[in-house]
């Protein structure tokens, strides 16, 4: 005669086992989940960031970092950090490439993490580190894509086509932060068929 | 199977053990009755299964962390192919996209070096050696945060001390910064303004050097002030 329990547990264990593990594994990209949508929905204090752009808070937010406005999100407000400015993007690849345009840092510390938000790990990266600190331009492309890649530019092929973009540009001193906030604006995002018409050469275009 | 993997093992077994235990008791007096319906077990396997990986991420931070004198990170996170037990413990320890060791690692200390909360109610100094401040190729810096981690409004608008802050080196080359709620008298320069109440630090070393990335380098303690 089977125990009535033991067909319970012959239902429960798999279905425990199981939650356990895919919440383990959910986690980390959940939490990714949560910045798209803070960064596409809201915005970073000042309204939502359209995909494709980066977005530089101003530098007002860094030189008073108690002034931070309420509307800003907590992703905004989170974690203590006076040493580099931020600015934030979410690539959709779909579409095509985006271009990355970083100015000639002079020697300045910063970096570009690009992060895949499936397991939130660092492809790739651009940087004082990774590249040096000379002006530059990347194709970065999704999955698939096949095309020229230009003389002179590098390609990030990403691994999937929704990618997280994250600036880093180091603040020397307050007196610097004017220079550092200029410098980190001139960090772009381009479409790759609007980049091929007008040649990555421009200067601090747009905003 | 790793020696870590298998000192995870009891936490499954021991679940389904309790769980056997439990119903035993409890089904005594139904086991020649109804059957509770099939939609019971499956919700009770996925709420227990929820909790259960809840608590596997904090203990998976926790063998996955290092921990040097009160300082806790962990390396490894945001490397592609790291698996997804060292992305659980990063995301426990780093809720939000984290930068690969190499470009930065962030150490966190809550405690002092012998372990006690830290809390502006007392005065402490952390003491780097000659020749001991974080090894880096980029810049470091001491942040301050409270315990909700946020900046600490104090009468000097100084939120971190850095590499670029302008510490004073002790005759010998040493550096000591002083952390607490009032100025130390004669160390300005040198002081990180803490809360009244708990508060936690913040180390951060970006593109690491050799020595702390191999784990040689050991970050000092922050020492309470007899």
């Amino acid at each position: 005669m089977a125990n009535p329990a033991y067909d319970r547990l012959l239902v429960f264990s798999p279905v425990m086992v199981a939650t356990w593990l895919a919440f383990i594994y959910a986690w980390p990209r959940l939490i990714l989940t949560v910045y798209r949508r803070a960064i596409l929905g809201r915005g970073l204090g000042e309204g939502p960031v359209p995909l494709n752009t980066l977005y530089l808070p101003p530098q007002e937010f860094f030189a008073d970092p108690l002034s931070l406005p309420a509307s800003a999100p907590a992703v905004a407000t989170t974690g203590v950090n006076r040493d580099t400015l931020y600015t934030l993007g979410w690539l959709d690849l779909r579409g095509g490439p985006q271009m990355l345009h970083v100015p000639d840092m002079a020697g300045r510390y910063y970096s570009v993490q690009l992060t895949d938000p499936r397991n939130n790990t660092n492809f790739a990266y651009v940087g004082k580190r990774a590249t040096g600190t000379a002006a530059g331009d990347y194709l970065i492309s999704g999955p698939g894509w096949k095309g020229a890649v230009p003389a002179g530019m590098a390609r990030i092929s990403a691994p999937t086509h929704s990618v997280l973009i994250i600036g880093r540009v180091l603040v020397e001193s307050d007196g610097d932060l004017p220079t550092a906030h200029a410098l980190a604006k001139r960090i772009q995002l381009l479409p790759w068929k609007q980049a091929r018409e007008a040649p990555p050469t421009r200067n601090g275009a747009g905003s | 199977m790793t020696a870590r993997t298998v000192a995870l093992l009891p936490l499954p077994i021991g679940a389904v053990c309790l769980y056997v235990i439990i119903r035993m008791v409890f089904s005594a007096h139904t086991l020649t009755g109804h059957t509770l319906p099939v939609r019971t077990e499956v919700l009770q396997g996925v709420l227990v299964g929820f909790g259960l990986s809840f608590v596997t991420s904090q203990i998976l931070a926790r063998i996955k962390s290092t921990r040097v004198n009160g300082w806790t990170t962990i390396f490894g996170c945001g490397v592609p192919g790291n698996g997804m037990f060292m992305q659980a413990a990063c995301a426990q320890m780093f809720p939000g996209p984290v930068n690969v060791p190499q470009e930065a690692l962030y150490w966190t200390a809550h405690v002092d070096g012998r372990g006690r909360a830290l809390s502006g109610g007392h005065d402490y100094v952390m003491h780097f050696p000659t020749g001991g401040l974080p090894p880096n190729d980029a810049f470091w810096s001491l942040t301050m945060g409270t315990a909700r981690n946020r900046f600490v409004a104090n009468p000097i608008h100084r939120y971190s001390v850095s590499d670029r802050s302008g510490l004073v080196p002790n005759a010998d080359g040493s550096v000591d910064i002083y952390i607490q709620n009032t100025a130390p008298a004669g160390h300005e320069s040198n002081w990180l303004p803490a809360p009244e109440g708990a508060f936690i630090l913040w180390l951060r070393v970006y593109v690491p050097g050799a020595e702390m990335l191999s784990g040689r380098y050991k970050v000092p303690p922050v020492v309470e002030m007899r």
